[in-house]
Formats: structure tokens, sequence, C-alpha cells
């Protein structure tokens, strides 16, 4: 096997040389080409006959809604399922090496290694082979060096555990390169990180995709960024291929949206300024600032997540040093623990789903109840809890086999509406949402808003924590911005509030 | 759609399937039958009455030793301590008694023992954030030192003489009170833990800690009292046997530590937290004390007892393994 750091680190330059290795001779080939591909799991057919094909130094961004088979897909052409039908071809054979590398959307970086050897842990030659510091080291700067020099530079010794998401990330893409993948398959990529970092994020793909000719797959639900990075999109529907590698200037959003198969919605804004109380019924009082908040608001918090996170700790009873404070008649100040929030009637949908938020191995029922049973204070289980987390699981459309089932057979769609199932339809006073849209598909986002919406509609305060602009103007009532250095700089009245203005205030460009 | 819909509702205000909520308690059950016939073809004295009574005093401490185990393995945890208090408390009401005691205070005192060790697990894991491996590690030690200290070594006969009727007498008419204790233990145990919110709460804390917490479940009071309950009822198990052999040993409780854990894990539950049944747990520690009653029977070397008690560890496990999806 030969190996990445006897091979030129810098593939660009090596393109201008025009120097014969066998990459070279294959560069207008198509790197992945699946055609009529079909898989069936039991009874279910999943794929259909999906075509789907990468070129280099393409950026490719592969869309289709929760369960449309896009997952499916890729792990067939990643080897960790068989298919039954079609065929999957790549450009170049080159025996046990990936040629394609998948970043997950939950990192793969381990806490207690280095980022140098987080790098070049996949490189052992032989189970025995001795450890080389030095040799790790030489991989992960040589890989590193051609996404982010600096990080190359200056990081090589720091702890995995320590990185950044955004440095996480890198760290990962520069694995999947040093492994001489050809193409790189991003999942949702952008979903943990904020405005800035997803822009360096996007001009290091750009980069990478001109100057190594690798193929870049790109999986988002966020129509704007899609835009922004990719050249061409496949769009898959119910296990088939409806859009085939066309160019993304040639699609409409709208017609994007109907090609996924879900309606196009209007921006049902809430312009028509729906009637809020004018009682104030809490203030929230941080450093520099008091803001009353009415029932009923939908109040955003824009920023990087360093920013809100001050707040949303004192709200959900985690305060510990934030300078934050509640002030209102029965409201707590600083709730003393999670299960003091819980019986103020403080709901918190975490963004960290899989380790904060859904509880494994325990049935839906439990999953949706849990903090039920706190708030009313029941002691017993009875019977009617099972019409009572039907019910819910009905109203927010989420599919699952039964009530007894556990949250792990869920798409992450569906596992986010049971977070939310828990809040609903409990008198509940205010509720703190973290980025409760992030990794799900527009239909999804669209009944979520509508979920809050009714939240608030029946006098929930409602705390929306975001990285996508464009949405909390959408939803928000008032949006409280934070820039950067995790300053609160001020509140926005939806009257005078549009992207610009909260760029502005959040540091961040929109 | 619509009638994706209909499916869906119907399915979802059905109740849970016995067969599919106890399934892991249900093949157990049928292993430990087909167990108990298999040495029955040998030994028909096997599936005498005689030998099933002989076979539920055996597995009585065991039994309810391993509802304690269930309880702290539920929520994530270990608790390597249990056979070092078995032997502690066994100690300690012996000497108690050897004083003039009654049965009763001396009882007591044993129970206390639990409920110190318990304690001090319970504040050193939940308080202190000590992994439970070790903390329970160090109690293990240290209880199990005391056991040999308080009598220095010596085992001791018990002096009440009606202390046996904690074990043997009959509470209810025709029903030995290990069985009554048993039964009732686990009952309680299982009803708890399937219809209590607080039942829930091991099941929470075991699956995922950091979300229970947000959910406003108090998980270090969880926490604490599976512990807590651990120890006692490793104290209960203890005063049993003492109760049924009439004499307490520095040693008693040596083997039965693993055993529980065993029983636990045959049980059905993971050693992450988050699965197992009381039930499991019973039928856990029935199957060991069965797999041991047969090979005592067949008359295999008794040394042989620990290789097919892991070997029947492995099979439970892998049949639990293959059988979820």
């Amino acid at each position: 096997m030969s190996d990445w750091e006897e091979r030129d680190p810098d593939a660009g330059r090596r393109n201008e040389n025009c120097t014969a290795s066998a990459n070279e001779s294959n560069r207008p080939q198509t790197l992945v080409s699946v055609r009529g591909l079909q898989k069936q799991f039991g009874a279910t057919v999943v794929l259909k006959g999906v075509d789907f094909a990468v070129q280099p130094g393409q950026i490719h961004a592969l869309l289709g809604g929760n369960g449309a088979g896009k997952s499916t897909m890729i792990r067939i052409i990643t080897g960790d399922l068989t298919y039954d039908g079609g065929t999957v071809e790549f450009g170049s054979k080159r025996g046990d090496r990936p040629v394609v590398a998948v970043v997950h959307q939950e990192l793969a970086v381990l806490p207690h290694l280095t980022l140098a050897e987080n790098i070049g842990i996949v490189h052992a030659r032989s189970f025995i082979e001795p450890y080389s510091a030095r040799r790790a080291e030489n991989i992960a700067s040589k890989a590193l060096s051609l996404i982010d020099p600096h990080l190359a530079a200056t990081s090589l010794s720091r702890m995995g555990g320590d990185l950044t998401l955004h440095e996480a990330q890198i760290v990962e893409i520069a694995r999947a390169l040093s492994t001489g993948a050809e193409v790189l398959l991003l999942d949702e990529p952008t979903a943990n990180l904020t405005v800035a970092e997803t822009e360096r994020l996007f001009a290091v793909l750009q980069r990478l995709a001109q100057e190594t000719g690798i193929g870049i797959v790109f999986v988002s639900h966020r129509m704007k960024e899609i835009r922004q990075l990719c050249d061409v999109c496949t769009i898959i529907r119910d296990g088939r291929t409806v859009v085939n590698a066309r160019p993304i200037a040639d699609l409409t959003d709208a017609e994007i949206v109907r090609h996924m198969g879900q309606p196009a919605h209007r921006n049902s804004n809430s312009e028509a300024a729906r009637t809020r109380s004018d009682h104030v019924e809490v203030t929230l009082v941080g450093p520099g600032i008091e803001l009353p908040v009415h029932l009923g608001t939908i109040l955003g918090l824009a920023g990087s997540p360093d920013g809100p996170s001050g707040l949303i700790s004192t709200l959900i009873g985690k305060a510990g040093t934030s300078q934050w404070s509640l002030k209102g008649e029965g409201w707590p100040s600083r709730p003393t623990a999670p299960i003091a929030s819980v019986r103020n009637g403080i709901g918190y949908v975490t963004g960290d789903r899989a380790h904060k938020g859904v509880l494994a191995q325990l049935p839906i029922i439990d999953n949706v109840l849990a903090s039920r049973r706190i708030r009313e204070k029941r002691r017993y289980i009875s019977r009617s809890e099972r019409a009572e987390c039907g019910d819910l699981v009905r109203t927010l459309g989420v599919k699952v086999d039964s009530i007894w089932s556990v949250p792990s057979t869920l798409s992450g769609g569906n596992q986010q509406k049971l977070l939310i199932a828990r809040w609903l339809g409990m008198p509940l006073r205010m509720v703190v949402l973290e980025e409760p849209t992030r990794g799900v598909d527009i239909g999804t986002k669209r009944e979520i808003y509508a979920l809050i919406r009714k939240m608030a509609d029946s006098g929930t305060i409602i705390v929306w924590w975001s990285t996508e602009n464009v949405e909390l103007l959408e939803i928000c009532d008032e949006i409280l911005a934070f820039d950067t250095d995790g300053r609160c700089t001020g509140p926005l009245a939806h009257e005078t509030y549009n992207e610009d203005a909260l760029a502005d205030l959040t540091g961040m460009a929109a | 759609m619509n009638t994706e819909a209909q499916s869906i509702s119907r399915a979802l205000n059905i109740g849970p399937s016995i067969l599919g909520t106890y399934r892991t308690e249900i093949a157990i059950a049928i292993a430990i039958v087909v167990l108990m016939l298999g040495v029955g073809a040998f030994i028909p004295a096997a599936l005498s009455a005689g030998n099933f009574a002989n076979i539920l005093q055996a597995a009585a401490p065991l039994v309810i030793m391993s509802l304690g185990v269930l309880l702290v393995v539920l929520t994530g945890g270990i608790d390597l301590s249990v056979g070092s208090v078995f032997s502690l408390t066994g100690m300690v009401t012996a000497l108690i008694m050897s004083w003039g005691w009654g049965s009763v205070p001396s009882a007591a005192a044993g129970l206390g023992v639990g409920l110190i060790f318990g304690s001090i697990n319970g504040l050193l894991v939940t308080a202190v954030g000590l992994a439970p491996f070790v903390v329970t590690l160090i109690t293990y030690a240290v209880a199990g030192s005391l056991a040999f200290i308080v009598t220095n070594g010596r085992s001791m006969g018990i002096g009440a003489p009606d202390f046996w009727l904690l074990n043997s007498g009959q509470l209810i008419p025709g029903i030995a009170n290990y069985v009554l204790f048993c039964v009732a233990f686990a009952a309680l145990l299982e009803l708890a833990l399937r219809k209590m919110t607080f039942g829930r709460w091991f099941y929470a804390v075991g699956s995922s800690a950091n979300a229970a917490h947000l959910l406003g479940v108090p998980v270090k009071r969880t926490r604490f009292s599976a512990y807590v309950f651990s120890s006692l009822m490793a104290s209960f198990a203890g005063l049993l046997t003492v109760s049924y052999i009439l004499n307490a040993e520095s040693t008693a409780g040596a083997s039965l530590m693993l055993q529980a854990i065993a029983a636990v894990v045959i049980g059905g539950a993971s050693l992450f937290g988050g699965t197992g049944s009381a039930i499991g747990a019973v039928l856990g520690a029935l199957m060991i004390t069965v797999i041991q009653n047969g090979v005592n029977l067949i008359g295999i070397n008794s040394f042989w007892q620990g290789s097919v008690t892991g070997i029947a560890i492995l099979i439970a496990v892998l049949i639990d393994r293959f059988s979820h999806k």
C-alpha cells in the first residue's frame, strides 16, 4: 500500500505540473457513478432506481426529504450496505483504499487524542507497527496544510476534545483527504456551525474542489447554503432520482421544493401582527439590558452559540456564572435546577439531541411524558397516558410504529418532533428552543414553525435560538442579538428588523 | 395515506404486548424449564418437590440481592460491594445476638450495615462524583475486611432461639417466608419500575443522565436511592442466609457479588444502563441456581460450576443480542 506521506502534499500544484500519476490520467472520468440502484429492507422498498454521478471538481448538492433514501444510497456507496439491483461504479480502482469518505453530522474526533493523532490514527500500516508521533504529525500537517495552514502550524498537539466544532470538522475533512479519498461526502456539515464558520468552511470546500479536483457531495436542508456553494443538484424522492445533476442555477427554490415532494408554502409571516397582550409577563435582565417580554411573544436569539448561552442557561436552571436573571411576579429570578424550571413551567428543547435530548433506550411514551409527569406531579403511570401520548404523537405527525418502540428507530426529524411533543398541550409559561429545525427537511420545518406559533398563540412565551437569521426574521416578534464575543447587542423590534440590521448586530454575515 | 394514518392510530392505542415487553424473560423461563428437564432426564430426583424446595431456598438470597443490584445497573452504575455487605451484615447480627440482644434489634442493626454502606456508596457517587466501579470497589474491600475484624475471623453461631423464623417461618400459612419475600419484593419492584413515575426515573437516568436532568428528573436522588436499596437488599439477603444456616461466616457472601451481577445480566439488563426488569433479575438468579443444583446432582466436580455458569451467561447474552432486531 503506497502511503499518503510519500505522496506530494500539494495536489493542486501537481495538477498544474500535469505529472502522470494514476489520478491524473483519470482526471475527466466520473468519480462515482450510480445507476438504477435498488434496495429493499424486508418488505419495504427504499430505493426504486436511483441515478447519481459525481464528476471531478464538482460540488454536488444531494437533496431529498427525510426518508427519501439519501442515507441508504450513501451507505451503499461507502460499502456499509449491499444493494439489490443497479450498478455502483468508481472511476478509479485502488484496492482497499476508500474512494468515498463521509464526514458525518456527528463528528468522530477522539477527545483524548491530539489533533495529529486523530488524523494519523487511520494510517497505521499494520497492527503491530510501533506508533510514531512524528509520522502522525507529518501526515496530519500535510493533510491539514491543504485546508487550513494556520491550524496545521499551530494546533497539531492540541487535544481533540479542545477543538471547536468548526476545527473538528476541518480535522475530519483532513482525515478523509489524507486517506486519498476522491469524493468527500458532507452530511449537513453546517448544522453545528455559526454563520461565520460556515463561510470559512465553504471557502475551504470551494478551494479544495478547484485545486485538487476531488468531488464534493453536500447534503443539506438549507436552500441558501446550497445555492451559495453548489454547482449542480440531484434530488431524490421516494427512492427515485427526480432531478439528476441539473445546474442549480436552472432551478428556482419553489421548483426544488416541489421536486422534493413537499408543498411549497407561502411565507406565512407573522406580519399580520398577531395580537399580543400588553401585560409584561416577565423581564429578562442581563448585563446592561432589561427586556420586557409579553405573553405569547416569540423572542428570537441571534448569534453564535456562545452568545445566548448565558441567557438560556439561566432560563433552564443551569445558571452557574451566567449574568442573566428574570424579574416578574411568580417567576424565580434564577431557577436553581432544571427541575425548578420544569416546575415553574419553563420547557426546554435542547440543540444537542443525541446527548441531552432523547432517552434512547426508553419507549417513546416515556420520552414524551417524562417532564409532564414531573410538572403535574403524577405519581403513577396510568393507562390514560397511552391515549395522551398517542394523541401528541399524532398531532405532530411523528411516524412511529408504536408508542412502545424506542427513539433510535426514528429519523432525526421525527426525533426532533418528539422533543417538541414533550412540551405540547401543557400549560407552560415559556419554552426555550435551541435550533429546533436543525437537520430536518423543509416540510418538517414548516410543521415545526406552525406548532411553535400555535404554542405562542396559546400564551406561551417562546425563546428561540437559531443561527439561521432568515428563520428568526420570519418567525419572531422580537429578536435579541448577540455579537461574536457573546455580548448582547440589543433587541430589534419586529417593525425595524431586517437581514442587514441583524448581520450588523451579530457581527456575522447573514 | 388514509389507511396509513389509521394503522398508525390503531397501533398507538394498544398497550404493550406481554410478548414484546417480556421477550427476554420468557426466553429465560423456557431455558430454565429445559435445563431442569434435561437434568431430570439423568436424575429423576431432580424433579421432585424436595429438590424444588432446595432450589428455591438456595436461590432466595441471590434473588433478593439481584433485585438490589438491578436498580443500580438500571441507572448505568454497578455495585461490587453487595457480597461484602452481605457477609458483614451476618457477622454484625450474630455478634450483637451474642451480647444477649433479641432477634429484632440484632436484625435491625444488621440492616443498619446495609443502610450505612449504601449511603456511603450513594454519596460518593452522587455528591463527590466518583465512578461507581471505584466507589463500590472501595466499600467492597472495607466491608469485606470488617466482616473478619468484628469477630477476629471466627464464624459465629446464632444465639436467639427464634431467629430461624425469619427464613423458614410462615407469615402466610403454607408458604415459607423466603419464598414470600422473593415474590413480594420482586412484584413490588416490578410494579414500581413499570407503574410509578419514580420507577421510570431509574431507566431515564441510565439511558441518558444529561437528558434526564434537563427534563427535571432528580438524577442524584435517583442514583443515591439505587445504591441504598442495593445495599439494603444485600443486607436482607445476608439476614435470610444466617437465619437459615444459623451460623455467620466472614466469607459467606464472597461469591455472591458476581453471581448477582450475572443474574441481572442474564435477566436482560444492560450494564450500560436503561434496560432490564425485576422479573428478569429473578429468573436470572433462578437460572444460576438451577445450573449449580444440576451440576451437583449429576455429580460433576463442583469446581465446574463457574464454567457452566459462565457459558450460561454467554448464551443468555447472545440470545438477547440477536433477538433484538
